[in-house]
């Protein structure tokens, strides 16, 4: 039995052995130390407020064109989806040349819907919004409320299906179940594998039935022998997807961009494929190794393309595939060669500077490798999560880390951030939206190490991340007069103490 | 409207709006009882949403948080709860402390207030309201936040000050304007010689709203907002209330100001005296715009979508001040009849004696259906007196309702992605005056 054969996918607390609380060091987690905290995940007696699975799942629902998001839960759950907007907007008119808002709905779930149930209310919404928007498909989303009254969003779908015209895609998103938001992915792929790329439940067919026996495209469809599905879960932006499709085409390849602003119609053709290409593993690991038992369609999922050598290992094994070492190793050499010299202007300027990177693991590290690369020392890391895929990203660290530094494993957490960042005193501080402001209220220049409108990936993301680095480097005023005149809510007692006196401390263990 | 759901709601959950609140009044500390997304959905829906504006002192991701998971889910979570607030105290530094709950704990049957009894009884400063989504949206979340401010912090006095009021009305975040907004409305009543509390100012201290129950009168400046608190507050600290619309522009800043002296019984002279200047200077600089205004031809049909303060509040500027004809008004708040009829009859007669058109969709992809029941679209005839030139006032979703009317459009309501905003307001006379600036500045951009 698959994965895919249950409703929902598994917390990759229990698929992956996950963890979010660790306090480390990069020699702990890297080279021959390999402390990590796979085993036993330490809960920390003082937490803050984070995202849940749900946030990143919208970010890839809410692009997906002609597709209606309709969270079921009470009416804040997915409000997240204001700033997500702006991708879709942007996304689409670099894409399409069109700006378009998402359309995103809630049964916003009150008392009488808590005491009562809420499925009546999720069927006739399900009704109103397939006439009212005539869409190609409609994401039912469950949140927290569905999960702990007991509604049950698959049977709603199930039995509302043939009465409606739109796909209906049950995502499982109830926040308190997994503390490891990147099972968002998993559920999001797990619905677009089940609803949109299963023949038996495409065609309405009862489950088991007129399945393939497997290992080919999608019924009726062939291979297509040189297209790529370069996976994309909405951590690259437009200008990144075109970078990687740049050097993907060099080397004589189609490519077939996945999932994020794909038409759901047309998502059967990642079957066709005759590779899938991962630029994460946090993101990707359940639905490649779905696609290949499946489809029979093999990935990569092993390096990410930030940096300049991870762009090139990333890129040598794509080419490996289809027998093209040698051109790539030409494409490699030729823009290394134009990047290092374009570089050159920049290197003064970072050269021996300290930097803290945050960010999800394989993003941290790789980032935190690539600002080597550009002559920064890294002097921290905290990585939102932690899981079995970033072993070798923790490997090359620990072989060019001139001294041991922390690596804090925290799903956010400032107050750690705080306390490290006060001792460490780095120059330049790299964190994921909305989580750069503690680092600038402490004067540290600041830069976003995410953002879908700006470049991050393979070459042309390392040149423009070194440009835009510069001018934080040039002026980092802002920061520093908020430093100037602000305080941060922490007492002078959380400074004192050890970064990380509050993880395994739950039920008063450490503290 | 849809019976059933809700399209890109305007608003979060009574947590969201909880939270924000905390986070706006000075020095105090937000503790979420919740699921761990709950503040992170939050963040990214001020940065969506807010005029780009996220946390403050204490909020977004810096915010405490219980994370409560599955395993508080079967075996509850008040053990959790009591260990967070613990080590907050100790973490973080606040002169007030505030749980709030999420759905979770609320669902589960958690009780916040004998863990919170257990803390303040030891003599922290904590306070808590239940707060979980499913109980109402981000106004009303609001609306608890003052609440249990009144219950639980606010000192009561039986000597009241007769030039004392608090105010309120107007949601922190949920309004992207929200402190301007509240200077504006301070400014007036400080123009009458008033001493005013109004919470999530600069002006305002911890200790100034602990002082809130002296005050002779709560003003409200909301017919929805805030209204809850205004009533515990008179029957817990005896001071009346007077709920009023949202005052921008000279019309409405005129009235507010003579239904403040009436309330108060201020003498009838100063409260004119202040109206003459203040209006003096309203006209004094708004005379150099006049050629222009006649030149470029800057009256505009308007259509006017917003939450239960600005729906009204921007329409009667239009109408009553700036000479337009907003021929259309969404309130897009999801509101009970009386409410509904509250905000109707308000609407009903204009100082201008312009006909409002209120209706009121949580939806807002449907007030082009609205507006064609009075204003067909174009039929390609010759001569057809159709709806232009116009004008969209309303969120930023409204762009896509601007374009297909090729229409003029600002951002005033939530959501407002698309503007920068720190200390701008639109109350008061001063207000008027900046509003007029931004709207007739996004007609002439292209000049």
């Amino acid at each position: 039995m698959s994965y895919m054969d249950l409703k929902s996918p598994p917390r990759r607390e229990e698929r992956l052995k996950a963890c979010i609380a660790h306090g480390g060091s990069v020699c702990d987690l890297g080279g021959k130390g390999k402390k990590s905290c796979l085993v036993d995940d330490g809960e920390r007696g003082f937490t803050q407020g984070s995202i849940c699975l749900l946030l990143p799942a919208l970010a890839m629902l809410n692009t997906l064109p002609d597709n209606v998001v309709l969270m079921h839960s009470a009416i804040g759950c997915g409000t997240c989806t204001h700033s997500q907007n702006a991708n879709v907007r942007f996304g689409g008119n670099v894409r399409w040349g069109k700006v378009k808002d998402g359309v995103w709905l809630s049964t916003a779930l009150n008392e009488t819907d808590v005491i009562s149930g809420g499925e009546e209310k999720l069927e006739q919404a399900i009704i109103e919004a397939d006439e009212r928007y005539h869409p190609f498909s409609i994401s039912v989303v469950s949140g927290c409320v569905p999960g702990i009254i007991g509604d049950d969003i698959d049977t709603v779908v199930k039995q509302l299906q043939p009465r409606v015209k739109a796909k209906l895609l049950p995502v499982h998103c109830e926040g308190f179940k997994t503390k490891i938001w990147a099972t968002a992915y998993d559920a999001v792929y797990h619905s677009i594998g089940r609803t949109l790329l299963e023949r038996s439940r495409v065609d309405g067919a009862e489950e088991g039935e007129g399945v393939d026996a497997g290992m080919v495209p999608y019924a009726g469809l062939e291979r297509l022998p040189r297209t790529v599905n370069l996976m994309n879960v909405s951590s690259m932006g437009r200008v990144d997807e075109l970078e990687l499709t740049r050097l993907l085409t060099a080397l004589g390849l189609e490519v077939n961009v996945f999932p994020v602003f794909a038409h759901p119609e047309g998502m059967v053709k990642a079957t066709q494929a005759a590779l899938s290409v991962s630029t994460c593993p946090t993101h990707d690991d359940y639905f490649l190794t779905y696609l290949e038992e499946r489809f029979g369609v093999p990935y990569l999922l092993k390096h990410m393309p930030i940096g300049i050598e991870n762009s090139g290992l990333w890129l040598r094994d794509v080419a490996r595939q289809f027998g093209a070492e040698e051109e790539v190793a030409a494409i490699i050499r030729k823009e290394e060669a134009e990047l290092q010299e374009a570089l050159a202007e920049f290197r003064p300027l970072f050269t021996g500077k300290t930097v803290f990177v945050s960010a999800g693991e394989f993003r941290a590290l790789a980032t935190a490798r690539l600002l080597e690369e550009l002559g920064f020392r890294v002097v921290g890391i905290r990585s939102f999560h932690h899981d079995e895929f970033a072993q070798g990203e923790y490997d090359k660290l620990a072989a060019t880390a001139q001294e041991d530094y922390p690596i804090d494993i925290a799903n956010v957490q400032p107050f750690e951030e705080v306390n490290l960042l006060k001792r460490i005193k780095p120059d330049l501080f790299l964190g994921h939206a909305n989580g750069n402001a503690t680092a600038a209220k402490l004067g540290i220049a600041t830069h976003v190490i995410y953002n879908t409108g700006l470049a991050y990936i393979g070459y042309r993301g390392a040149y423009d991340l070194a440009r835009r680095l510069a001018r934080q480097l040039k002026n980092p005023t802002y920061n520093r007069r908020l430093a100037e005149n602000l305080t941060l809510p922490y007492t002078d007692e959380w400074y004192g103490s050890h970064p990380f006196s509050y993880i395994n401390s739950r039920g008063g263990t450490t503290v | 409207m849809s019976e059933h759901f809700i399209e890109r709601s305007r608003y979060l959950c009574a947590l969201g709006g909880a939270a924000a609140t905390v986070t706006a009044i000075p020095k105090a500390i937000p503790i979420l009882h919740s699921a761990s997304g709950c503040a992170g959905n939050f963040a990214w829906t001020q940065n969506g949403g807010s005029g780009l504006q996220v946390g403050g002192y204490c909020g977004a991701l810096t915010t405490p948080s219980s994370n409560i998971q599955e395993h508080e889910v079967v075996f509850g979570g008040d053990d959790r709860l009591r260990e967070q607030v613990a080590s907050t105290l100790k973490v973080m530094a606040g002169e007030l402390f505030v749980v709030l709950t999420g759905c979770v704990p609320e669902i589960i049957g958690e009780d916040i207030k004998s863990v919170v009894a257990e803390f303040s009884s030891q003599g922290a400063p904590i306070i808590g309201a239940e707060t979980g989504g499913f109980r109402g949206n981000s106004y009303w979340g609001y609306d608890l936040v003052l609440q249990a401010l009144f219950r639980d912090f606010v000192a009561t006095s039986t000597d009241k000050e007769r030039l004392k009021v608090n105010l309120w009305g107007i949601a922190p975040y949920g309004d992207p304007f929200w402190r301007g907004n509240l200077e504006g409305v301070r400014h007036l009543l400080e123009q009458l010689g008033l001493e005013v509390n109004s919470f999530f100012t600069t002006k305002d201290t911890l200790d100034s709203i602990r002082q809130g129950g002296s005050a002779a009168l709560n003003i409200v400046v909301s017919e929805v907002y805030g209204l809850g608190a205004a009533l515990l507050a008179e029957e817990r600290h005896g001071i009346p209330f007077l709920s009023t619309p949202l005052p921008i522009g000279p019309t409405a800043s005129e009235i507010f100001l003579r239904s403040v002296g009436t309330k108060l019984g201020l003498s009838a002279e100063r409260v004119d005296e202040v109206i003459a200047r203040e209006k003096g200077d309203y006209f004094r600089l708004l005379e150099p715009l006049t050629d222009c205004w006649n030149d470029l031809d800057l009256q505009r049909y308007a259509v006017v979508v917003g939450d239960a303060n600005y729906a009204g509040a921007l329409t009667r500027f239009l109408a009553d001040d700036l000479g337009w004809l907003p021929e259309l008004t969404v309130c897009t708040d999801p509101l009970g009849e009386e409410e509904r009829q509250r905000l109707t009859d308000g609407l009903a007669t204009l100082a201008s004696g312009y006909r409002a058109n209120l209706v009121f969709e949580t939806d807002a992809s449907q007030v082009i259906h609205h507006l064609r029941k009075k204003w067909p679209a174009g039929n390609g005839a010759t001569y057809q007196n159709t709806f232009a030139p116009a004008f969209v006032v309303g969120s930023s979703l409204e762009r896509e309702l601007a374009q297909t009317l090729g229409a003029g459009h600002l951002s005033v309501t939530f959501p407002v992605a698309n503007r920068a905003i720190i200390d701008r307001g639109y109350t008061g006379f001063r207000g008027g005056l900046r509003l007029t600036e931004d709207l007739i500045s996004s007609i002439v951009g292209g000049r």
